[in-house]
Formats: C-alpha cells, sequence, structure tokens
C-alpha cells in the first residue's frame, strides 16, 4: 500500500534521510521509531507530498507520489502534523467543518460526529480551539486526520499528550482502522506503544536500521543469557552446566545461564542436564526488552545486530 | 476547481476575521479617515473661516474640468471637483486592508503551524490563494462599500445643490465599481504574493509600502489638476489592473513553494 523505494532527503549538504526502503501493506501498523532529529518527521512528510525526496519514490497503492498524482492521492492520506495545527479562533465543529469542505465530503458531519464521540469530544464541539487543552487538541487533529476515512494514515507522534485512558481510545481506533484495511505508519517515542499496537517496527537514525516484528527484533540483538527452568531445586545443577557456560547462577527452580553462543551451546547444556537427570520444564533465550533492542540499535547503528 | 475546497477555506477567513476584529482596525481607520476629511476640507473649514471655496481663485481654474459647462455655481464646482478628487482616498481602504490581513494570511497559517496540515489535504496552491484573497478582498470590500455610501449620503445632506446630481456619473461608477475592487484584487495578490515568500508578517506588512505608493501618486497628481482620470481612462486603469492581478496570481501560484515554506521557515 504504502511504499518508500530508496528515499533519501538532503537540506543543503545535510543528509537528513538516506536510502530508505520499507512498506507497508493494507491492514498494517508500522511503528516507526528514532532518535530526535533521526529524520521521522521528514519521511512522513515526503510519503504525503508535501516535501520531494532528493532520491527514491513514494508509491500509495502503486501509485507514483509526484506533482500530478499529489492532489488525488493526499485524499487518500490522513496526515496528522507533529503538532495539531488548528485554527484557534474556529470552534471544534467549524475546524473539522472546513476540513470536510477541504476533502468534499458530503456527510462529514455525520463521520465526524461518530469520531468525535469515539474520542469523547462530543461534549466541546462548540469550544473555540484555543480553549481546548493539549490532550483535547490532540484529538480533534486526530479526528481530522481520519475524517475521510483514509485508507493511508501517516501519524506523527498521535498520542503525545494524552492520558492514558484516551490512549486507550486511540489504540482502539487504530487497531479498528487496521482491521479495516488501513495502511498505518506512525512515528512515536513511546516504545511501549509500538510494542503494543505495531505489527512491525522500523528503527530510523537517518538509514533504517532494522525494520521488523517486535519479537523478531528481539531476538536479533541477543544478551546471550538462556533460563532453564526445572522440577526441582535448580541448585543441584549449576556445576553440571558450569563447563558449558561463562556464568550459571540458580533461583529456585529457574537456571540462569550465560553462553557465548547460545544457539551452538544451548542443545548442549540440555543435553547434559538430561543426563544429569533434571526434569526439565522449559528453556528460553532471554529476550530484551524493546528498549534494550532500540538503545543497541540507535547506539550502535547495524552493528548493533548480530547477524 | 474544487469549489468546495475554496469556499471552506474561504469561510474559514471569514469567521476568522469576525472574530479577529482587531485586524480590521486599520481599515476601517482609514475609511473613516476617507470620509471625514473631504467634509472638513470641503464644509467645515469653509464654514469656519466664514470664507467661500468660489473665492479661490486657483481652485475653481483647476475645478472647470469636472463642469465644463459651468452649469454650478463657482462654489458648488469647487465642492464637487474636491469631494471627487476625495473618491480616491477609497482605493486605499482596501490597499490598507491588503495589508492588514493578507499580508499575514500565509505566513500567520505558518507561524500558528496549521499550514502543514492544510496543505496535506488535496487543496490545489491555486485553490488555497484564491480562498485566501478572497477571504481578505470581502470584509475589505464591505467596510470600503459601507464608506463609501456614508459618503454618498454626507454629500446628499450636506453639499451644495446640484453637486450630488453631478457626482452621478459614469467616472464615479467605474472608480466605484470597478477600480476599486480591482485595485483592492491587485494589492491583496501582491501582498499574498509578499505573505508566501516572507517568513514573518512584519516583513510582509513592510513590503506592503510599496503598494501604497502607486495609490497616493495618483491622488497627488489629480489634487495638482496634473492629471484628469475620465471614465475611459479609469476603465482602462481597472482592466489593466485586472490583467497585471491575472499575471500575478499565476506568479503567486508558481512562487508558492510548499516545501520551502514548511521546512525553512521557523
Amino acid at each position: 500500500m504504502i511504499a518508500a523505494a530508496g528515499l533519501t532527503r538532503q537540506f543543503g549538504a545535510r543528509v537528513v534521510v538516506d536510502r530508505v526502503t520499507f512498506t507497508v501493506a493494507r491492514g498494517e501498523i508500522v511503528a516507526l521509531l528514532g532518535p530526535n532529529g533521526a529524520g521521522k518527521t521528514t519521511t512522513l512528510r515526503m510519503l504525503a507530498g508535501l516535501i520531494r525526496p532528493t532520491a527514491g519514490t513514494v508509491t500509495i497503492d502503486g501509485v507514483p507520489m509526484a506533482a500530478s498524482t499529489g492532489s488525488a492521492l493526499r485524499r487518500r492520506i490522513g496526515f496528522l502534523t507533529e503538532t495539531p495545527g488548528l485554527w484557534d479562533r474556529l470552534t471544534v465543529r467549524e475546524n473539522l467543518s472546513i476540513y470536510s469542505d477541504l476533502y468534499g465530503l458530503d456527510r462529514g458531519g455525520e463521520r465526524a460526529a461518530a469520531l468525535l464521540d469515539t474520542l469523547g469530544l462530543t461534549p466541546h464541539l462548540e469550544l473555540r480551539a484555543a480553549e481546548l487543552s493539549k490532550g483535547m487538541r490532540q484529538k480533534v487533529a486526530l479526528t481530522r486526520a481520519l475524517l475521510h476515512d483514509p485508507d493511508v494514515l501517516l501519524l506523527d507522534e498521535p498520542t503525545s499528550g494524552l492520558d492514558p485512558e484516551v490512549t486507550h481510545g486511540v489504540r482502539a481506533l487504530l487497531a479498528h482502522r487496521r482491521a479495516n484495511g488501513c495502511a498505518i505508519l506512525l512515528s512515536t517515542h513511546n516504545l511501549a506503544e509500538a510494542e503494543r499496537i505495531a505489527d512491525r517496527v522500523a528503527v530510523l537514525q537517518e538509514r533504517l536500521l532494522a525494520l521488523d516484528t517486535p519479537d523478531v527484533l528481539r531476538r536479533r540483538v541477543r544478551s546471550g543469557r538462556i533460563e532453564v527452568r526445572v522440577h526441582d531445586a535448580a541448585e543441584r545443577y549449576v556445576n553440571v552446566v558450569a563447563p558449558l557456560a561463562t556464568r550459571a547462577t540458580a533461583d529456585g527452580p529457574l537456571l540462569q545461564i550465560e553462553l557465548q553462543d547460545p544457539d551452538l551451546r544451548t542443545p548442549a547444556v540440555v543435553e547434559a542436564l538430561v543426563a544429569a537427570g533434571a526434569r526439565i520444564v522449559e528453556v528460553r533465550p532471554e529476550l530484551p526488552g524493546l528498549e534494550d533492542v532500540y538503545l543497541a540499535l540507535v547506539a550502535h547503528g547495524e552493528r548493533g545486530l548480530v547477524p | 476547481m474544487n469549489r468546495g475546497a475554496v469556499a471552506g477555506l474561504f469561510r474559514k477567513e471569514l469567521i476568522d476575521v469576525s472574530r479577529n476584529r482587531g485586524a480590521l482596525i486599520p481599515v476601517v481607520l482609514v475609511t473613516a479617515i476617507a470620509l471625514v476629511v473631504p467634509f472638513v476640507v470641503t464644509i467645515a473649514v469653509p464654514l469656519a473661516t466664514a470664507g467661500r471655496l468660489g473665492d479661490d481663485f486657483e481652485l475653481v481654474r483647476v475645478s472647470a474640468i469636472v463642469d465644463p459647462d459651468a452649469r454650478l455655481s463657482p462654489d458648488a464646482r469647487v465642492q464637487l471637483f474636491l469631494f471627487q478628487q476625495f473618491l480616491l482616498l477609497f482605493l486605499l481602504t482596501p490597499t490598507t486592508g491588503a495589508m492588514a490581513l493578507a499580508a499575514h494570511s500565509v505566513v500567520g497559517e505558518k507561524q500558528a503551524r496549521t499550514l502543514e496540515p492544510l496543505l496535506a489535504t488535496p487543496i490545489a496552491t491555486f485553490e488555497l490563494l484564491l480562498a485566501k484573497v478572497m477571504g481578505a478582498l470581502v470584509p475589505t470590500l464591505v467596510i470600503a462599500m459601507a464608506g463609501l455610501l456614508l459618503y454618498v449620503a454626507g454629500i446628499a445632506l450636506l453639499a451644495l445643490p446640484g453637486v450630488l446630481g453631478a457626482m452621478t456619473n459614469p467616472r464615479t461608477a467605474v472608480l466605484v465599481l470597478l477600480l476599486a475592487p480591482a485595485a483592492a484584487l491587485l494589492s491583496l495578490q501582491a501582498a499574498i504574493l509578499i505573505s508566501s515568500r516572507v517568513n514573518d508578517a512584519r516583513t510582509a506588512q513592510q513590503f506592503g509600502v510599496f503598494i501604497v505608493i502607486p495609490v497616493s501618486a495618483l491622488l497627488v497628481a489629480q489634487f495638482t489638476g496634473a492629471v484628469w482620470l475620465s471614465a475611459f481612462a479609469l476603465t482602462a486603469i481597472s482592466a489593466a489592473m485586472m490583467l497585471l492581478w491575472g499575471i500575478l496570481a499565476a506568479v503567486s501560484v508558481r512562487l508558492f513553494d510548499r516545501e520551502t515554506i514548511l521546512t525553512r521557515w521557523r
């Protein structure tokens, strides 16, 4: 649905986005993670057709983004900008009604009403945007991005400034959009959010450092530790695995074993334990959190990934 | 053209102006000055000094151009001449409106961070700029026309007999119905062009001074009697202004660089 191929953007001599290639399929949510200045907003702007790539292409459902196609493609894209960008002197209703006109919607009011109801904004329809709290402004901006029922959603920090209850509502809304076949790319600093809502996570730092499901990413950045749960006291088996491990400790039924090469050594550890009479309940690699993955990737670039 | 989008954005501009009446103060002030000064000069000063306009030989000579058949008394003829000349002041109203409203239009959206979501919609640059021009033009023209109505009412009430009748001529009609809107449109378009090329509203307003200069020069030339623009000449000027507006509108669309506005302005 969304395809970026070799997307590059330079401002003067400074390369902000460098040869980024990825796709977002229908009914998929991809979270774009990266530190400040990593090129997330620039990438979203290029995908929305607001700025031109220095090199590379953007296609939406097979249609290349160009001056001649931009207007038609923007009709299919919902874009939540970094700041809500509401007209302060206009009420919530007026802000949304004018955007309905801009998208040429006949029944924009009804759709806006349904969205506002979902986000709990209905009582605030007649308030001027200037009177809204930061969270409410963000909700109105999100409503505006969804108003024309787009099949592509580009969201820059969609839950920024929202309270946990509303954040939950927004996630549910995005999950519903995904179920309806919408391709969603969202940038976020919130790793827990990315893990919770995204099908895949892209880590961007000028270049695309990684793009995969949170589970696969966690497996790619390994701690080198495995945990073995046995039926009896683990303490009995520390000496059994010690020759194979760089470090082994026991905690109740859990054996925590550090290995130099878990792929190679884990079968040998299991064999040694079985031979020693251990009744193994579970063997699992200790996976790092997404935060650890992200920090490793950002700190070391591609070298943060274990092949 | 997506008329719904233009109408929607135009509606936004009108709501915005109606809730930010302070932005209209310069337009209202210029209109008030354009309304009061002619009556002070032609009615109040002669009354206060017990003098007569027809006693000024030079004024009588210059004013002959508005009454070539000498149907009016010298006093009435000078009044007619002055009221005709001061009519040009109403051209300054939309020009001031251009600087007060249009100069802020694009750069104001950028500074309020409302431009990016707007540019992310399917609206074309021409449609966006058209809505901006209309949004500044309509309130300005409404104020200018209200001022003109009061001007005519004042002349009907206070001027000497025959002056109002003599003013009701094709020249006045062209001035009010063609030249004033054309000047407004041209000024607004220039202001919006400038507004989309600079990165703060004050700079846009400073550039707006260049719009006032030609109108002021026209006023001075008329008062000295050096230039007398007939109805035909005013029609030609209006047509030229409309043509220039078309060119300026095309240039504005071409120079409106979405990318630079989004990425370089802070």
